[in-house]
């Protein structure tokens, strides 16, 4: 069984904004404008390269920012977060 | 790996103690909660989206032409029973204007216009392409056009 | 339509027909010093609600390519009001070539303040009071912000003033007459002074946004970058429907123009803020 990988839209797709805490990102294709807070910029950022899966992502987040402890419940929330992209087109589902 | 933040994040929180040089201090990142949400669409105030397609109007014809018949290419025709016998037009005017909503059905969905038959909707809709800036309806065709409303 | 009128202020033509002479004459009146359009982009029609209704208590239906479905018909009386409502909402839910925010503006030389809020927030007051102050006046309820160069262009319509507001107006002022029981309380136009209508194809830079609140102590505060989106893109109504676009003149604005929330007690207090700002920039 595949483990899913997740890849940030393509970039011709959106026009990202940094605002303060939170990015404005549009979203061509649907024509809807989208405020991010933390995490998701910088979940976006960190897939604008290549696909990556859930745990990889959670490494290459931890290794460019301080998550706090480790908690059992990180890979859950990160697939929420990863969840609610996917549905707003920002990140895309391989 | 890359331990500075991203170029357009904010800047990066400095540690409360003096941390030894060789361990760099990263910015603090909070994944958030499974309840909360990170990604919130931008809704439009309701009079923006409600009000557009569903209140506007077209005429057919513009009130400047009233009483003129519709010939199945959408130009203006004079009154004629001719249409009515066989079918094929020149049309009478409907009755009412067409809303916004009911143009775009018919354009898109294939659906004949209120109270028209669908030789008659394909007059009156070849009407209304012809609409020019300025006639009554130009606007609320040019909302029906546009998929954002 | 019997009777009509072809107007135009700045950047846009509008085409008012009616039913009855007195709403155009009154329109007439008001835009006295306006050019007279020679192209509509909108038009705005004053109906009889039924046939009956042409003569008997007679009712205005405000009809045009946009209409709202369950308002209720206007008095006769109302009928300048009516016209003035219906070309606010053909340009709110129609105009697609420029950025719209529900804003007042006024400049000085070629750089301009928005004051945006909705009715009430009292931005149509301040502009008055500013214009009589040296401001040239480009328009209380739109502002019409071009999506390549971000320039705001006038729009300088008659001023709307309610109630206590009524009271404001200057005595030399060119006004419409004083509407009584209308659903909005008591209402009075004010026309634009000339220089204004005579200014109205010059365009200004903006350079300063004032999120305005009438009916409080004073008090500033300077907006963070994503409260100060946001309003606007509450404050815009064809914000969504301009796609791309108006995302990038909405962040472009954001961006360029500072911006800050003003509290103010009365009209002398908000003012003299809106100049204190002004020169601090």
């Amino acid at each position: 069984m595949a483990v899913p990988r997740y890849r940030a839209a393509e970039a011709a797709l959106l026009i990202v904004e940094p605002l303060d805490i939170f990015t404005a990102v549009y979203h061509r294709p649907s024509g809807i404008t989208h405020l991010l807070n933390e995490p998701a910029p910088q979940i976006l950022e960190a897939l604008d390269e290549a696909p990556l899966d859930i745990e990889a992502l959670l490494a290459r987040l931890a290794g460019t920012y301080d998550l706090g402890d480790a908690d059992e419940d990180d890979t859950a929330i990160l697939r929420v977060r990863l969840d609610e992209l996917e549905a707003a087109g920002l990140v895309d589902r391989l | 790996m890359d331990d500075t933040p991203p170029d357009h994040g904010p800047a990066p929180e400095e540690p409360a103690t003096p941390v030894p040089s060789s361990v760099t201090s990263r910015r603090m990142l909070m994944l958030g909660a499974v309840g909360a949400s990170s990604v919130v669409a931008i809704r439009p105030a309701l009079a923006q989206a409600t009000a557009s397609i569903l209140a506007c109007q077209i005429p057919v014809p513009d009130p400047g032409n009233a009483g003129k018949y519709i010939a199945s290419d959408g130009s203006l025709a004079p009154p004629s029973l001719l249409g009515p016998i066989t079918g094929y037009g020149p049309f009478p005017p409907p009755s009412r204007p067409f809303t916004g909503d009911e143009v775009q059905k018919a354009m898109f969905q294939g659906q004949n216009l209120p109270g028209a038959t669908s030789k008659a909707t394909q007059a009156y809709l070849a009407y209304i392409r012809k609409l020019k800036m300025g006639q009554s309806g130009y606007t609320c065709f040019l909302s029906v056009q546009n998929p954002r409303t | 339509m019997r009777h009509r009128i072809a107007l135009r202020v700045g950047l846009v033509g509008f085409r008012i027909g009616s039913d009855w002479r007195a709403p155009i004459a009154a329109l007439d009146a008001l835009y006295r010093d306006y050019p007279r359009a020679d192209f509509a982009h909108y038009s705005v029609r004053l109906e009889a609600a039924s046939l009956a209704r042409r003569w008997l208590r007679p009712a205005v239906r405000t009809m045009g390519d946009y209409h709202l479905p369950d308002a209720a018909p206007l008095a006769l009386a109302h009928g300048l009001l009516a016209a003035e409502m219906g070309m606010n909402l053909q340009v709110a839910l129609g105009h697609r070539r420029h950025l719209l925010l529900h804003a007042a503006v006024v400049a000085r030389g070629d750089r301009a303040i928005l004051m945006s809020g909705v009715s009430g927030a009292g931005k149509s007051t301040l502009a008055l009071l500013l214009s009589q102050r040296g401001w040239r006046f480009l328009g209380d309820e739109f502002a019409l912000i071009d999506l390549t160069t971000g320039l705001a262009h006038p729009f300088p319509r008659p001023i709307s003033l309610k109630n206590e507001s009524v009271a404001l107006i200057p005595p030399d002022r060119l006004t419409g007459p004083l509407l009584s029981g209308t659903p909005k309380g008591e209402v009075r136009h004010v026309a634009p002074d000339a220089a204004a209508v005579a200014a109205m194809d010059e365009p200004a830079r903006p350079a300063l946004m004032i999120f305005p609140r009438f009916g409080f102590p004073l008090t500033l505060q300077g907006m963070a970058p994503t409260e100060t989106f946001v309003r606007l893109t509450q404050a815009s109504t064809n914000y969504v429907a301009l796609g791309e676009a108006g995302f990038r003149a909405l962040t472009r604005l954001r961006a360029e123009v500072p911006a800050v929330a003003l509290d103010y007690p009365d009209g002398e207090a908000g003012v003299a803020a809106v100049e204190s700002i002004w020169s601090a920039l």
